[in-house]
């Protein structure tokens, strides 16, 4: 049976994204980990399938200034990925990479703002490169594309490209342990429909 | 917030009379229409996501700039507003992302506000103020007791639309 939406997934198909994230997390980890030289250590991440609201909340408030960069995938897969940087991430990430913190994200000045963007990008290319080996797929990605903004802003955008398609958008929730703190990783991984059917497909879970 | 005060979601339409604030939070590519007839003191504001239903069994009208247009008009008139006497402003559509190479990403904020002008033509209705395009959330108040319009944006002061 093929899906028409997330939604439309099945127990053994969202266990199946499950370790496909949990994969993913890992090899996200360990490139975070050599470009910070600390160890980190993650947790097994959860897989939700919600609507915007539902993922604005677990992620936080609609008006909390957050950070994001997003990549588009195209090939064999497309879609999108997107990265949310809230500030405890921010600050344990810029901390170690520019040795500075910053009270808010209004304060981000030009050298935050490409340190906070090319962590996305190697989170988000780590994530998609254990997805590519696992899977067997080709994935090309865009250069990547960052704002700081309102968190209920960001996410209309993923909602948007897809809203012909669905409603719901596929949330990866982690966490990285970085120093005895649990910093919240907070990734969207969105390949379209038809993308989502030839994974399935590929790695034999489709029912 | 007052218990008059309504929450609008994304793809939703909600109206009221007399008093009272309509919110709708962080409009990115979204574009929020607030309706207000000073005559009645009657004001609804529309939080849409897309501009054109495709399928018409769709039954989120609220969703895309012209069904969810033309049904905020249809059931906002059935409380008596008057066409010729509605206030319009708009807000929101804007680009979050900027992907180089591929600059057709995410214009779907320029689409929806396109689209809304369109619709709001046919019906002949003008519009009186627009904070449209640039890479920022916004978000939308309607005061009903006075028709006052409030964009909040962040890093940026409040405006009045």
């Amino acid at each position: 049976m093929r899906l028409k939406s997330y939604e439309d997934m099945n127990l053994q198909e969202l266990d199946v994204m499950k370790e496909i994230s949990s994969i993913g997390t890992s090899h996200a980890a360990t490139s975070l980990s050599k470009l910070l030289q600390k160890e980190i250590r993650i947790s097994i991440p959860e897989v939700s399938i919600l609507g915007y609201e539902e993922t604005v909340e677990r992620m936080g408030q609609m008006e909390e200034l957050v950070a994001a960069t997003l990549v588009q995938m195209s090939n064999e897969v497309n879609g999108l990925m997107l990265f949310v940087f809230k500030k405890d991430m921010m600050n344990a990430v810029l901390e170690k990479l520019i040795g500075k913190c910053y009270d808010s994200f209004e304060e981000i000045d030009e050298l935050a703002y490409s340190a906070l963007e090319e962590v996305g990008n190697i989170i988000i290319c780590s994530y998609v490169n254990a997805f590519t080996q696992l899977v067997g797929v080709e994935i090309d990605l865009s250069v990547p594309s960052s704002t700081v903004n309102m968190l209920g802003g960001i996410l209309t955008v993923p909602i948007a490209e897809y809203g012909y398609e669905t409603d719901k958008l596929m949330y990866i929730n982690a966490e990285f342990i970085m120093d005895g703190v649990r910093l919240s990783d907070g990734l969207l991984m969105l390949p379209d429909i038809e993308s989502l059917n030839s994974i399935l497909e590929k790695l034999g879970v489709v029912s | 917030m007052t218990e008059k005060d309504l929450k609008v979601g994304i793809g939703d339409m909600k109206f009221t009379r007399g008093g009272g604030q309509i919110i709708t939070y962080a409009l990115g590519s979204c574009i929020g229409i607030t309706m207000y007839d000073p005559f009645l003191k009657l004001g609804g504001l529309l939080h849409i996501m897309l501009p054109a239903r495709a399928d018409p069994n769709d039954p989120k009208i609220f969703k895309y700039a012209d069904s969810g247009l033309r049904e905020m008009i249809r059931k906002m008139t059935a409380f008596g507003m008057l066409k010729s006497r509605t206030v319009v402003k708009i807000a929101g559509g804007a680009k979050m992302f900027e992907i180089r190479g591929n600059a057709d990403f995410g214009n779907i904020g320029q689409r929806n506000a396109t689209m809304v002008k369109k619709i709001l033509m046919e019906e002949r209705m003008s519009i009186k103020a627009e904070d449209i395009g640039g890479s920022y959330a916004r978000t939308m108040l309607l005061d009903v007791g006075n028709g006052d319009v409030i964009i909040r944006t962040a890093g940026r002061p409040e405006k009045h639309l």
